[in-house]
């Protein structure tokens, strides 16, 4: 305890830059969860809408591809792009991003990282919309037909609103877990929050002041927990809102049970 | 093809020393998980405010931080404040710690979903509140959330290989399979068995789960 919380061990935090660079780090994760989540929620909208098709000629290899990536680990397909992601793919993503991202997303190496978490993302937000779209009564998307909606139109104005609104915890639950997740690209060499940490702990910068790792690693732990934690305040609140404007009542989807917890928070006590 | 068969003929002991570590990971992580997920789900519902608060700060702290980060604090941080942590105490600590968050919130909506009438009933029949859990609630309410547990552990699978790849002296499936990998340099081989491997433990699980589904969930 005593070590905790020795002054002489929390003194790399106000001492040179130390700080700053820990938050640039953590510039790097967001800048990664927010574009892989777009990614994610679009690949994993249009994966979701060919796995409820009623042709098993689509739905069938479509729900193989998304029980395989959705059933691995993360780090693993991570690691794997990172040594199969041909060379050429590479060139072709350090030219093709724009010179207004960020200077770390730069890196060739981000593409492994990238469609790594798309991949696995995707698949999983693919079964959470799928979920939340089969919950509808069947009677909603019958009535859209018989009014003479297309099928693309039955989706956009009667099914995937009413859908898509039940998913939006376990949506912003999945998200939280991605922007935990964007730890892991530090294992293929990305320089992030963990790669940050590490050298900060590792030099400590002035010869005398050292930066112990637990430290160090504890104030990485808080620069994510205030995040998360804002990320489902926000969520709830926003959730809370729209109910009162729509006047719905809150709706368990079977099938996200592992998204229980969040769920829990809106309808317990 | 013959290839793909050929890497698994050669290197099946590694592969298979992995997947046993692997296994023994998860199944000692879940042990703890579960005996501290139902002692932070019980303080999460007890009838007094500060327990409340404690289980929830429990809650928030390790749902809300990367489980490598929690792993590099109580492996390295642990190591450097002094302290000789073994790497499979720190791996099976930290994923046991981790998860044990997520259950405890599975837990604590299947305890609401036991219902006040029961609490209330045990409690005015004299029996004390502990007993009371013990007794009524948490057994239902373990029975409720068998399909969140399943997901839970599912996860837990997969997170175990956050674990073998930031210790070094925890040689599970995926790490095995590096190793392979980097011997023989057949990566679509090597990473494909290893994916096999890692599908047969969340199959498994996945499959044993069901089963106890069927015995013993209650349906609400």
């Amino acid at each position: 305890m005593s070590y905790l919380f020795d002054p002489d061990n929390w003194e790399w935090l106000w001492t040179g830059n130390n700080f700053r660079f820990l938050l640039e780090g953590f510039a790097v994760n967001l800048q990664i969860a927010a574009i892989a989540i777009v990614l994610s929620f679009a690949v994993g909208l249009v994966l979701a809408l060919m796995r409820i098709s009623s042709r098993r000629l689509i739905s069938f290899p479509v729900g193989v591809w998304v029980d395989v990536w959705r059933n691995l680990p993360l780090i693993f397909i991570i690691l794997y792009l990172a040594l199969a992601v041909p060379g050429s793919w590479r060139d072709a993503y350090g030219e093709a991003v724009p010179d207004f991202f960020p200077e770390a997303l730069q890196d060739e190496l981000v593409l492994g990282a990238l469609l790594g978490l798309v991949l696995y993302n995707s698949a999983v937000l693919c079964e959470i919309m799928r979920s939340g779209i089969q919950s509808l009564d069947r009677g909603q998307r019958e009535a859209a037909a018989s009014l003479g909606l297309t099928y693309l139109q039955q989706m956009r104005f009667v099914v995937l609103p009413q859908g898509l609104r039940r998913m939006v915890p376990a949506t912003v639950s999945q998200l939280i877990t991605l922007n935990k997740d964007t730890t892991l690209v530090s294992i293929i060499a990305i320089q992030e929050l963990v790669r940050h940490g590490n050298t900060v702990a590792a030099t400590g910068f002035g010869v005398t002041v050292t930066a112990p790792i637990l430290q160090v690693f504890i104030v990485v732990g808080l620069l994510f927990i205030a995040v998360n934690l804002a990320l489902s305040r926000l969520s709830r609140r926003l959730e809370i809102r729209e109910r009162e404007r729509t006047g719905t009542k809150p709706t368990s989807v079977r099938g996200l049970e592992d998204q229980v917890a969040l769920e829990s928070d809106t309808t317990g006590r | 093809m013959s290839e793909l068969w050929g890497v698994l003929e050669e290197h099946l002991p590694e592969f298979s020393a992995g997947l046993w570590v692997t296994f023994r990971l998860v199944a000692a992580s879940l042990l703890i998980a579960i005996g501290v997920g139902t002692a932070v789900a019980a303080l999460r519902v007890a009838p007094l405010r500060w327990l409340n608060r404690i289980g929830g700060v429990y809650v928030e702290t390790f749902r809300n931080v990367p489980l490598l980060v929690l792993l590099i604090i109580a492996f390295a941080g642990i190591r450097r404040a002094g302290i000789p942590i073994d790497p499979w105490v720190a791996g099976i600590a930290s994923l046991g710690l981790y998860t044990a968050a997520y259950i405890a919130e599975a837990l604590r909506s299947g305890v609401f979903a036991v219902g006040k009438g029961q609490i209330d009933a045990a409690l005015s029949l004299g029996l004390s509140y502990p007993r009371t859990m013990r007794r009524i609630v948490l057994p239902q309410a373990f029975r409720t959330v068998i399909p969140a547990l399943s997901s839970l552990v599912i996860a837990m699978i997969k997170n175990s290989a956050i674990v073998g790849a930031s210790l070094v002296a925890l040689p599970d499936l995926l790490k095995s399979a590096r190793q392979v990998q980097a011997d023989t340099a057949q990566t679509n081989e090597v990473f494909f068995w290893a994916a096999i491997g890692y599908l047969l433990l969340t199959v498994t699980a996945t499959l044993g789960f069901r089963y106890l589904e069927r015995t013993y969930a209650i349906k609400r």
